[in-house]
C-alpha cells in the first residue's frame, strides 16, 4: 500500500473522490431547473393545476440534489488552496479569477433566488416566483459554464505564458475561450439536460410500472422521451466531435482512451480496439478485439488518417491507460443505450396509435424497465466521462505546462490521509441519506395540494382538470 | 497617485481588492455568523424550539454561506499567494470547518425530510459548533502568524493551535452566539425571545473579555504592531475603533435590557464591524499577518482590473438580491406553521 505514504497520490485520490462525488448531484439540478422553469411557465400561462403539481413534484427531487450538490462542492473550491497550494499560486491569475466569477456571478445568483423558489410560493406573486425559478436555472447554467472554463483551460491552456513559475495571462479571450471549451461545456451541459430527462423518464416509468398516478406520469414520460429523442443523439454527436478535437489538442489522451500504442504508418489505417487488455509496462495490448481502420475513421473521418500512438510520448508523459480506456467505453455504451431507449419509446408511441397523445406506452413493461435501468446507466456515464477526461490529462495538472507533481502542497501524508478519510466518511453518510430520502419521496409520490396562487376563475376548465386528476389517483 | 507607474497602479488595485475582500468578510461574518450562532444555540434547546430556530434560517442559510464561497473565489483570484499558503497552513481547521458546514447543511434538509428529527437536529447543532470552533482556530492561527518563506508555507501543520487561538475560539463562539441570539430576538417571540435577551447579557461580556485579551496580546507579541499603535499620531486614529466598539458594547447591553427588537442585532453587528476594521488596519499592508503583503500576494495588474470590472459591477447586484430575499422572508416565524417545501 505504497500510495498511503505518497502525498501526491493521496491528494489526487482525494480530489478525484470529491469531484466524482460532487458531479453526481449538480447535473440533475442544472437540467431539472430548466424543466421546472418550463413547467412553471406552463402553469402560469394555462393556470392548469396539473402543471403546478408537476412543478412541485419535481422540485422536491431538485431540492434533495441541490443540498448535497452545494455542500459537496464547497470542499472542491477550498481543495485548491489546501491541497494544491503551488498550483493555486501559479495559476491564480486565471483559475482564481474564473472561480471568482463563478461564485460572484453564478453561485450568488442561484443562492439569492433559491430561497424564494423553494419557500416563496405564498410570499411573492406568481410572476416573481417564475422569475426566481428562472434565475436559479440561469445561475446554475452559468455556474457550469465558468467551472468548465476553468477545467477546459487545464486541458488546453491558451492565452498564457509561464513566467518564473507563474501563469501570466497574455490574451484573456484566448484563455477563456480556449480550444476545449466548446466541447467541454457543450458536452457537460448536454449531459446535465440528458441526465435530468432520463431521471424524469425513469421515475415516471417507476410509477407507470406500479400503476400509480398513471395520468400524472404518462405525460411526464412522454415529454422526457420527446426531448431525449433530440438530446441523446445530439450528445453522441457532440461527444464524437470532442473526440476528434482531442487528436489535435490532447493526442496522448486520445491514444490512452483508445489504447492505441503505435502511430499508424502512412497509407495504413489505425484499428479501433473495441475491448483490450492494455499492458503499459510493455507498451502494447496483450489482447485486443479490433475493427480495422476504425480509429482513423472515428478520429479523422478518413480510413487512413494518422492517429498518434502512445509510444510517441515518453513513458513519463503518458497517462495511465486502463482507466480512460474502460471508462470511455462505459460512457459510450450508456449514451447509446439512452438514445436507443428514446428511439424505441418514440417508435412505440408512434406505432400504437395515430395520435401519440393516446398511446399507451405504460403497458409495455420491458420498455418501462429499460427506463429504470437508464437512470444508473446515465449516472455511470457522467462518472465515466469525468474519469476519462481527468485521468486522461495526467501526468499534467495544466496540460503540457505544469505537472501534477509540481502543483501539489507539501503536506504530511498523514494529514492528507486524515482529511481523505473524513471526507469519505461524510460523503458516504450524506450520499446514502440523500438516496434514502429521494427514494422515500418517490415512494410517497406527488401530493395534490391547492396552489397558493389560485387559478384565474374558480370554476374554469383547469379546476375540472384538477378534480379529474384527484379521482384517478391511487394504485 | 501616479497611475503611469506600474508598481503604484498595482498597489492601488491590490488595496482596492483588499477592501473588497474585507467587505465580503464583513458580510460573511455577520450573516453566516448569526446563522452558525443560531445553530450553536440550538444545541441547548428542545426539539420544539429547535424547529423554530431552524425554520428562521431555512430560506437564507444557503445565501449566507455563499459569501464564504465568494471570499474563497475572490481571494484565490486576487491574492493567489495568500490563498495557497494560508489554506495550506490552516489545513486542519479549514477541513474541520468544511466538514462542519457539510454536516449542518445537509441537516437542514434531512431534519425536514427524516422521521428522526432529534438526530438530524442535533447534527445541525454539532455541525454549526464544529464550523464555528474551526473558524476560531483559523482566525487565531492567522493572527498568530503564518510562516511563509519564498511563497511556500514553511511552518508545521499544527501551528494554528496555541493558547492564543484557544482564546480566539471562545470569542468567535460567543460572538456568533450573540449574533444568533439577537437575530432570534427579531425573528421569534415569547419564551424563545425572552431566553435570548437573558443569554445576551452573558455572551456580551464574554465577547468583551476576549476582545480585550486580543487587543492587549497582539501588540505584546508583535513589537512592530506595538510601535505602530502607539506612535503619534497613529494612536489617535487607532484609539477611535476600540472606543466605538466599546460604545457599541454599552449600547448593546442597554438595548438588551430595554428589550428592543432590532437594536441588539445592529449593535452586535457594529461591534463586529469595528473589531474587524481594527484588525485590518492593524495588519495592513499584510494580508498574511507578519509574512505576506498585499502587493506580494496580489495577482497581475490585468487580472485585478479584469476582476474589478466583472465582479466589482456585480457587488451591488449581489447585495440587492440578498436584501430582497430578506425582505421577502421578513417577519416573525410562526412556530406552528408546517415548514414544507
Amino acid at each position: 500500500m505504497d500510495w498511503l505514504h505518497n502525498p501526491e497520490l493521496l491528494a489526487r485520490a482525494q480530489f478525484g473522490f470529491i469531484a466524482l462525488f460532487h458531479i453526481l448531484w449538480p447535473p440533475l439540478t442544472i437540467g431539472l431547473a430548466l424543466v421546472l422553469f418550463g413547467l412553471e411557465a406552463a402553469w402560469l400561462k394555462t393556470r392548469n393545476v396539473f402543471y403546478y403539481h408537476q412543478t412541485r413534484f419535481w422540485t422536491q427531487l431538485f431540492l434533495i440534489n441541490f443540498g448535497v450538490g452545494v455542500i459537496s462542492g464547497i470542499p472542491m473550491e477550498f481543495s485548491f488552496g489546501t491541497n494544491w497550494g503551488p498550483f493555486s499560486t501559479a495559476s491564480g491569475d486565471f483559475m482564481g479569477n474564473i472561480l471568482g466569477f463563478e461564485t460572484a456571478m453564478a453561485f450568488m445568483l442561484e443562492a439569492g433566488f433559491l430561497g424564494i423558489m423553494l419557500f416563496g410560493w405564498s410570499r411573492v406573486g406568481p410572476k416573481m416566483h417564475l422569475f426566481a425559478t428562472g434565475m436559479v436555472a440561469l445561475g446554475s447554467t452559468l455556474s457550469a459554464f465558468w467551472i468548465m472554463v476553468a477545467n477546459s483551460w487545464m486541458q488546453t491552456p491558451a492565452g498564457v505564458k509561464l513566467l518564473d513559475g507563474k501563469f501570466v495571462i497574455t490574451h484573456w479571450f484566448d484563455a477563456v475561450f480556449n480550444p476545449d471549451l466548446p466541447y467541454g461545456f457543450g458536452h457537460m451541459f448536454t449531459a446535465c439536460v440528458e441526465l435530468s430527462l432520463v431521471v424524469m423518464a425513469g421515475v415516471s416509468a417507476y410509477y407507470l410500472l406500479h400503476r400509480r398516478h398513471v395520468d400524472f406520469f404518462r405525460p411526464a414520460l412522454k415529454w422526457a422521451v420527446l426531448a431525449l429523442f433530440i438530446v441523446a443523439p445530439l450528445q453522441i454527436f457532440i461527444g464524437d466531435a470532442a473526440g476528434s478535437a482531442l487528436a489535435d489538442s490532447q493526442p496522448a489522451k486520445l491514444a490512452a482512451i483508445e489504447a492505441h500504442w503505435h502511430t499508424n504508418k502512412p497509407g495504413a489505417g489505425a484499428p479501433w480496439a473495441l475491448l483490450a487488455i492494455p499492458n503499459q509496462a510493455e507498451q502494447k495490448n496483450d489482447w485486443a478485439l479490433e475493427i480495422p481502420d476504425g480509429l482513423s475513421l472515428i478520429a479523422t473521418k478518413t480510413l487512413t488518417g494518422k492517429v498518434i500512438g502512445l509510444t510517441h510520448f515518453k513513458p513519463d508523459d503518458q497517462p495511465p491507460v486502463w482507466t480512460p480506456f474502460y471508462a470511455f467505453r462505459v460512457m459510450v455504451a450508456a449514451g447509446v443505450f439512452v438514445a436507443f431507449m428514446a428511439f424505441w419509446t418514440l417508435w412505440m408511441l408512434w406505432r400504437k396509435s395515430e395520435h401519440m397523445s393516446a398511446a399507451r406506452i405504460s403497458d409495455n413493461k420491458w420498455l418501462l424497465r429499460g427506463w429504470l435501468l437508464a437512470i444508473p446507466a446515465i449516472y455511470a456515464a457522467v462518472e465515466a466521462g469525468w474519469l476519462t477526461r481527468e485521468v486522461g490529462r495526467q501526468p499534467w495538472i495544466v496540460y503540457g505546462l505544469m505537472r501534477t507533481s509540481e502543483g501539489v502542497s507539501h503536506l504530511p501524508a498523514s494529514a492528507v490521509l486524515w482529511s481523505f478519510t473524513m471526507y469519505a466518511l461524510f460523503y458516504g453518510v450524506i450520499g446514502v441519506a440523500a438516496l434514502v430520502f429521494a427514494s422515500r419521496m418517490i415512494r410517497e409520490g406527488p401530493s395534490f395540494g391547492d396552489p397558493p396562487h389560485p387559478p384565474i376563475t374558480a370554476h374554469s376548465a383547469p379546476a375540472r382538470a384538477h378534480a379529474k386528476l384527484a379521482t384517478t389517483e391511487g394504485p | 497617485m501616479d497611475f503611469n507607474n506600474p508598481q503604484e497602479l498595482h498597489h492601488v488595485l491590490a488595496t482596492v481588492w483588499f477592501l473588497i475582500v474585507g467587505l465580503f468578510m464583513v458580510f460573511y461574518v455577520v450573516l453566516d455568523g448569526f446563522d452558525l450562532g443560531v445553530g450553536v444555540l440550538s444545541l441547548f434547546v428542545g426539539e420544539r424550539r429547535r424547529k423554530v430556530m431552524m425554520a428562521s434560517l431555512g430560506s437564507i442559510w444557503d445565501a449566507n454561506e455563499t459569501w464564504l464561497v465568494v471570499i474563497g473565489g475572490t481571494l484565490f483570484g486576487a491574492f493567489p499567494l495568500a490563498y495557497g499558503t494560508v489554506l495550506h497552513g490552516l489545513y486542519i481547521p479549514i477541513i474541520l470547518m468544511l466538514l462542519g458546514f457539510m454536516l449542518r447543511g445537509v441537516s437542514f434538509e434531512f431534519h425536514e425530510l427524516s422521521k428522526r428529527k432529534t438526530f438530524w437536529g442535533a447534527m445541525f447543532g454539532v455541525g454549526s459548533l464544529l464550523a464555528t470552533i474551526a473558524q476560531g482556530f483559523a482566525l487565531g492561527g492567522l493572527l498568530n502568524g503564518v510562516n511563509v518563506v519564498d511563497g511556500v508555507f514553511a511552518g508545521s501543520i499544527w501551528d494554528w493551535f496555541s493558547p492564543f487561538s484557544l482564546i480566539v475560539v471562545f470569542g468567535v463562539v460567543a460572538g456568533y452566539a450573540m449574533l444568533g441570539s439577537t437575530y432570534l430576538i427579531i425573528k421569534t417571540q415569547d419564551d424563545i425571545q425572552a431566553n435570548c435577551y437573558r443569554r445576551g447579557q452573558l455572551l456580551a461580556w464574554v465577547m468583551l473579555a476576549v476582545g480585550a485579551v486580543v487587543t492587549v496580546w497582539t501588540p505584546l507579541q508583535f513589537p512592530q504592531i506595538f510601535a505602530r499603535w502607539l506612535s503619534t499620531p497613529n494612536r489617535y486614529f487607532f484609539a477611535v475603533l476600540p472606543t466605538l466598539a466599546g460604545l457599541s458594547f454599552f449600547m448593546l447591553l442597554r438595548a438588551l435590557k430595554r428589550q428592543s427588537e432590532v437594536a441588539p442585532f445592529v449593535w452586535t453587528m457594529l461591534i463586529f464591524l469595528f473589531s474587524f476594521a481594527g484588525l485590518a488596519a492593524t495588519w495592513y499592508p499584510y494580508i498574511v499577518p507578519g509574512s505576506v503583503t498585499i502587493d506580494q500576494a496580489a495577482s497581475g495588474t490585468s487580472t485585478l482590473v479584469f476582476m474589478l470590472i466583472g465582479i466589482g459591477m456585480l457587488i451591488p447586484v449581489m447585495i440587492t438580491y440578498n436584501v430582497y430575499q430578506y425582505i421577502v422572508f421578513r417577519g416573525k416565524i410562526d412556530p406552528d406553521a408546517e415548514h414544507a417545501y
